[in-house]
């Protein structure tokens, strides 16, 4: 035996004694955010990042990867090795929503669910010469003038629009969906009177809730939005069924090792409830929202087969 | 107007003042550097400074923003690579002039044109900004639709001598442009199940490959292998003549409102602003035959044009709560993970942070002035002096690199290649150029917006002219369309006469 292979030898059984995890994390992780850079999603994961490196230890580098919905950023994520050192940032869309209409390469399974992080509600609002000002009668007011409002939306097919059509399903409501680029360009076009109706995240619209210049009947989660006192929750207009929600996750590559999911999905909870991630979650109408593993796992294929049905119905899916 | 003193002396600190000229210098830097651009550097450094200071993050912004519209200049001039995509149509005549042997000159002209845009539009966004943006809300889709057009009506300008060729360049832009998943139905175009064609070829990467990798090849078909001397150089500084200047004033004026204006609107942008520059430079000059032969006009035009519309892009973020571009949304999320709440109400959240950050706009472009000219401008035009063999491959190491970091895939380094062998064959077959990234910017604008106008009028086509302000537009389209002509011909008779 050579004296090389005597040190390959000697190596290899010494890395196989150790167990692989015992100090997980050695090196920095790549954080995949399947999104453009300065959006909700970004923002969250990148200030989520800063007290993850803190409490593992390691550095954390992003890559933004958008394009797609998110479907650009998924499908180049799952091809990632699963030893715990590539993770995936992204909000339920790409995964739950997107797969609706597109065809793309990856499925639930293609992930590793680790940890859900928070969440926050859609909204529908109004400017103030809108003739109802609550739930009850906005929807009214809808159902009573089939196709003469229009509402702005995140894309067509995407969880906003969902979000949006599961309520005006349930209530006969046909209104006319017009997809925009993302909540600000919705928001552009709702203040200049160029659609209807704002549908979108909340954080964007609420300055201008709070200026008076708009008003928001409802929300699309089953309770009250404790950031806007005016809008009804589906559960007020006993709908809660067909809640929709924004929520943001942290997955792996599948086939992931359960002791290194396990640690990274204590580590995120300690780290979402920190006061200081609370605090600006809170600013964008956000709340913590953890739900770690194989429930995560089981979140996300109810909310893909509730949403299956509507897509399907509103001849959406692919 | 007190917390402008009060964000002064925020800004007048040692830390602020060693971000900006840091920043500023390392912004020309990335402009100058192919397939680096500002927004990719700034999404990579933003994150770093959370927990600083907000007003040294906001000072490293500027100044990376505005030195990289300068920046993309340098490569423009000397060796006809713009160096970011704003930069295209500083090529039409830096290069000629460096031609010529004015390169420094052309480099001054530059340097001058971005500062007097800069600041221009500093000064725009610190006063009349928050006035404007709300007139900003009257442009829906329809107004965007005629905007779009209006700036491919600009590609009249560009097709030079052959116009049949110049339209196939846009039409290519355009199919290019349709590429990955359509927004308003969903549905994935030209894809051919490839995941890496969902969200469509990235206009830096095809910029880089198109721009950068024919003239390299050019390069080094010359087979340089000595290169230029110190003194074969001429960047000895060279004065403006008396009056020179003064002839750019009416230039200078004309690019920088052409730049705030288009910054202003939420999703145009510094290229288009460069374009519709250059253009209006054109139409106006006596002489509209010179331009794209180095007329130090155009090269003012353009770099004017490119950053007028950075601070002034920054209008509707900070005033209404809305990101124009990527840089702006950026900044509103690094002012909401400091606790601040981007919306109207911003401004009076923190007048001394959002104050603070206007005039740091207003001081790196002043920078421009003492860091473009003196010290960067020497340093990297010291490039041309390297022997093509050494230029060659460190251009195209660096064009890969900056291709490789913008998303991380290898798939755009062949996508960058097949985009140069493209340009190669299609410059020696005198197709241009610009009008196909032109097509690209332009194409799926007009596309989204005019279906988004009949979405709203329930397919009634005739809302696309009846609006107030889409008319207009419509017929300020029709105006720059038949300008040329009508000048063409007025100077046709004019010429019988004599």
């Amino acid at each position: 035996m050579t004296i090389q292979k005597t040190m390959i030898y000697a190596l290899t059984s010494v890395a196989l004694a150790t167990p692989i995890f015992a100090e997980y994390p050695e090196r920095a992780i790549e954080l995949t955010i399947p999104a453009g850079a300065g959006g909700g999603t970004d923002t969250s994961a990148r200030k989520l990042a800063i007290l993850l490196e803190e409490a593992l230890g390691t550095s954390i580098a992003v890559l933004n990867v958008g394009g797609g919905g998110g479907s650009v950023g998924a499908s180049q994520f799952m091809q990632a090795k699963p030893d715990g050192y590539s993770l995936f940032a992204t909000w339920n869309s790409p995964l739950t929503t997107v797969p609706q209409v597109q065809n793309v390469a990856y499925s639930l399974d293609s992930f590793t669910p680790i940890a859900s992080t928070s969440e926050t509600a859609y909204t529908l609002c109004i400017k103030t010469d809108f003739p109802a000002t609550d739930g009850a009668g906005f929807l009214a007011e809808l159902e009573a003038n089939p196709g003469k409002y229009t509402y702005g939306n995140d894309g067509i097919g995407g969880t906003m629009q969902l979000a949006a059509e599961r309520i005006f399903q349930a209530k006969g409501i046909d209104a006319v969906p017009i997809p925009f680029g993302g909540a600000g360009e919705t928001l552009q076009n709702f203040l200049g009177g160029h659609v209807d109706i704002y549908g979108g995240s909340i954080s964007t619209v609420l300055p201008y809730v709070e200026s008076g210049e708009a008003a928001c009947p409802i929300v699309t989660s089953a309770a009250d939005v404790a950031a806007l006192p005016n809008a009804s929750g589906l559960d007020a207009l006993g709908m809660g069924d067909k809640e929709t929600l924004l929520w943001r996750a942290i997955l792996g590559p599948k086939d992931m090792d359960p002791a290194i999911v396990a640690k990274l999905a204590d580590v995120i909870e300690s780290s979402v409830n920190d006061p200081s991630y609370v605090e600006f979650l809170a600013t964008k109408g956000e709340v913590p929202n953890i739900v770690k593993g194989d429930d995560l796992g089981a979140r996300l294929q109810a909310e893909f087969d509730g949403l299956a049905e509507v897509s399907k119905s509103l001849g959406l899916s692919n | 107007m007190e917390f402008y003193t009060q964000a002064l002396s925020k800004v007048l600190t040692v830390w602020p003042i060693v971000a900006m000229i840091g920043a500023t210098l390392l912004g020309v830097f990335i402009g100058a550097l192919p397939g680096l651009n500002p927004v990719m550097a700034i999404a990579l450094l933003l994150p770093l400074t959370y927990s600083m200071d907000p007003l040294v993050a906001l000072a490293m912004v500027s100044g990376i923003y505005n030195g990289s519209m300068y920046g993309g200049a340098i490569p423009a001039i000397l060796l006809r690579i713009p160096g970011t995509p704003a930069s295209i149509a500083t090529t039409f005549d830096g290069f000629p002039m460096a031609d010529k042997g004015e390169a420094a000159k052309a480099l001054k002209i530059a340097c001058w044109s971005s500062a007097v845009g800069g600041i221009a539009s500093a000064i725009a966004l610190m006063t009349v900004g928050p006035l404007l943006a709300r007139v900003t809300l009257f442009f829906g889709p329809a107004e965007y639709f005629w905007i779009a057009i209006f700036g491919m009506a600009s590609v009249g300008v560009m097709v030079g001598s052959d116009p049949a060729k110049g339209v196939m360049a846009a039409v290519l832009g355009l199919l290019i442009g349709t590429i990955g998943i359509d927004n308003l139905s969903g549905q994935a175009r030209y894809t051919f199940d490839q995941t890496w064609l969902l969200g469509g070829l990235d206009l830096i990467v095809v910029l880089v490959g198109l721009y950068a990798l024919p003239p390299v090849l050019q390069l080094a078909e010359k087979c340089d292998l000595k290169g230029l001397s110190a003194a074969q150089l001429k960047l000895t500084n060279v004065p403006f003549k008396p009056g020179e200047r003064r002839k750019l004033i009416p230039t200078w004026l004309r690019s920088s409102g052409i730049g705030i204006s288009v910054g202003i609107l939420p999703g145009a942008g510094g290229n288009i602003a460069a374009f519709l520059s250059y253009n209006a430079a054109k139409n106006a000059s006596d002489d509209p035959e010179s331009f794209g032969k180095g007329n130090p006009q155009g090269v003012a035009a353009a770099e004017c044009g490119n950053n007028a519309d950075n601070a002034a892009s920054m209008i509707p973020a900070l005033s209404l709560g809305i990101p124009g571009n990527v840089v702006a949304a950026l900044v509103l999320s690094a002012l909401t993970i400091h606790g601040l709440q981007p919306g109207p109400q911003l401004f009076h959240q923190n007048p001394v942070l959002v104050g603070g950050f206007m005039m740091e706009m207003l001081i790196t472009s002043l920078l421009i002035f003492l860091l473009g000219g003196a010290v960067a401008t020497r340093v990297f035009a010291q490039f041309q002096r390297l022997p093509g063999v050494l230029l060659v491959p460190s251009i195209l190491i660096l064009m890969c690199v900056g291709v490789y970091v913008i998303n991380g895939r290898p798939v755009d380094l062949w996508v960058m290649l097949l985009a140069g062998i493209a340009g190669y064959f299609l410059e020696k077959l005198n197709v241009p150029l610009a009008p196909i990234i032109l097509g690209m910017i332009l194409g799926p604008m007009a596309e989204q917006s005019v279906r988004r106008a009949l979405l709203i009028s329930r397919g009634d086509a005739t809302e696309l002219l009846t609006r107030p302000l889409s008319a207009a537009l419509a017929i300020a389209t029709l105006l720059i369309i038949t300008w040329p002509i009508v000048k063409a011909m007025r100077n046709k008779r004019a010429g019988a006469e004599i």
